[in-house]
């Protein structure tokens, strides 16, 4: 069965045709790579299930490259990939610090939360749901945790939005956000040092454990250099 | 490449900036892959280093909270809706058993829980209340012997 993917490929390899129809075929040929990038990238958002969406993920990704070599007028790679991973970081850390900001004290919440913390981070280990909000009682931690699930998180996925659509709009707010990461990173492990007492000591894997696990979040900001360096005519009002 | 044809180059790509770009690109998938890899092995690297299946996820937080408190009474508990911060007393209100040196940079003193130590733990504890339960056994039936 030929995909509307297909088709278009396709026809784009037919020879010459009118722009209304590359236009057409080449936002066909998007959307359909977008379908398959869209469900990885929620599965992905999911942690564990994410082995099952990285292949969806990859074959949107795959889709996409075809159609660009086929001639077609779609996103280029690099922006899509900035734009998936800029997103995933924000919902994988939205979804964590929602539930200790808002659920620490359900079951699941008093298992899993603690049980990291002992493993990578002290301050969701020690005292644990003691504050009156609950939660990691690590100092300063519930003020990044309000920060980035009321600022900076629901603007980094509404800006990676408007990046993936190709606004320019998007790409303004894909700036703002990406340097906000910035700020963000500096000031968390800046507030994580100067506690490093309650952070590291006696957790399994520490500071380097840390690391680790976290580096793989650094996408906001390794995007920075490339929002100030790329084309910006690419990206429409 | 010091050539300025943009041959080949990717739409907003100028070429001299090709290069850092298609690192950057390559890094994006490093972090891709790592992430997914992270998220997959996680839940299963927690669950096997804290003692489950010998362990259920309950009696491992069970065990958790008596290391953070030092503490063998304290069990894991989940509250209804009237808990903090709606309502109620504060979390372990009262409880004075966790080992800090309280300063402007306070130091937790519990112990690094290493691999499994959780069963072992749990086990030893158990051993001891059964020796404890024999001996509480023993001393009536003796009683009656004097």
């Amino acid at each position: 069965m030929s995909t509307k993917h297909e088709l278009a490929t396709a026809a784009a390899d037919a020879g010459p045709i009118g722009y209304d129809d590359h236009v057409e075929q080449s936002r066909q040929a998007q959307r359909h790579a977008d379908k398959w990038m869209i469900s990885g990238t929620i599965l992905m958002g999911t942690a564990i299930l994410g082995i099952f969406g990285l292949p969806l993920f990859l074959r949107g990704l795959f889709l996409q490259r075809k159609a660009q070599r086929a001639g077609l007028s779609v996103r280029p790679i690099i922006v899509t990939l900035i734009g998936y991973m800029v997103m995933l970081d924000g919902a994988l850390n939205t979804f964590g610090w929602a539930v200790d900001l808002f659920a620490s004290h359900t079951y699941v919440s008093r298992i899993f939360m603690p049980t990291w913390g002992n493993m990578f981070d002290g301050g969701y280990f020690w005292h644990y749901n003691e504050l009156a909000v609950g939660g990691a009682g690590a100092p300063g931690e519930k003020a990044w945790e309000v920060l980035g699930i009321f600022i900076v998180f629901p603007m980094r996925i509404a800006a990676c939005i408007g990046f993936l659509q190709m606004k320019r709009w998007g790409h303004q707010w894909m700036v703002v956000t990406c340097w906000t990461g910035l700020l963000m990173w500096m000031g968390y492990v800046a507030n994580m040092t100067v506690y490093a007492d309650i952070r590291f000591a006696s957790v399994v894997f520490p500071v380097v454990g840390w690391w680790v696990y976290n580096i793989f979040y650094i996408t906001p900001f390794l995007s920075t250099p490339y929002l100030h360096t790329d084309n910006r005519e690419i990206f429409s009002d | 490449m010091s050539s300025t044809s943009t041959e080949g180059l990717q739409l907003g790509t100028s070429p001299e900036y090709s290069r850092m770009h298609t690192i950057i690109r390559r890094v994006c998938y490093v972090l891709l892959f790592g992430l997914v890899i992270e998220g997959a092995l996680t839940f299963p690297l927690l669950a096997i280093w804290y003692g489950v299946p010998t362990l259920t996820p309950a009696q491992v937080c069970d065990e958790l909270q008596k290391v953070m408190y030092s503490d063998e009474s304290r069990t894991c508990k989940s509250h209804g809706l009237d808990s903090p911060p709606l309502g109620g007393p504060a979390e372990a209100q009262g409880q004075d058993t966790a080992r800090d040196t309280w300063r402007v940079q306070p130091t937790p003193l519990y112990p690094r829980i290493g691999f499994r130590e959780l069963v072992k733990n749990k086990r030893e504890r158990e051993a001891r209340e059964r020796s404890a339960g024999n001996n509480a056994d023993t001393e009536p039936s003796k009683k009656p012997a004097k």
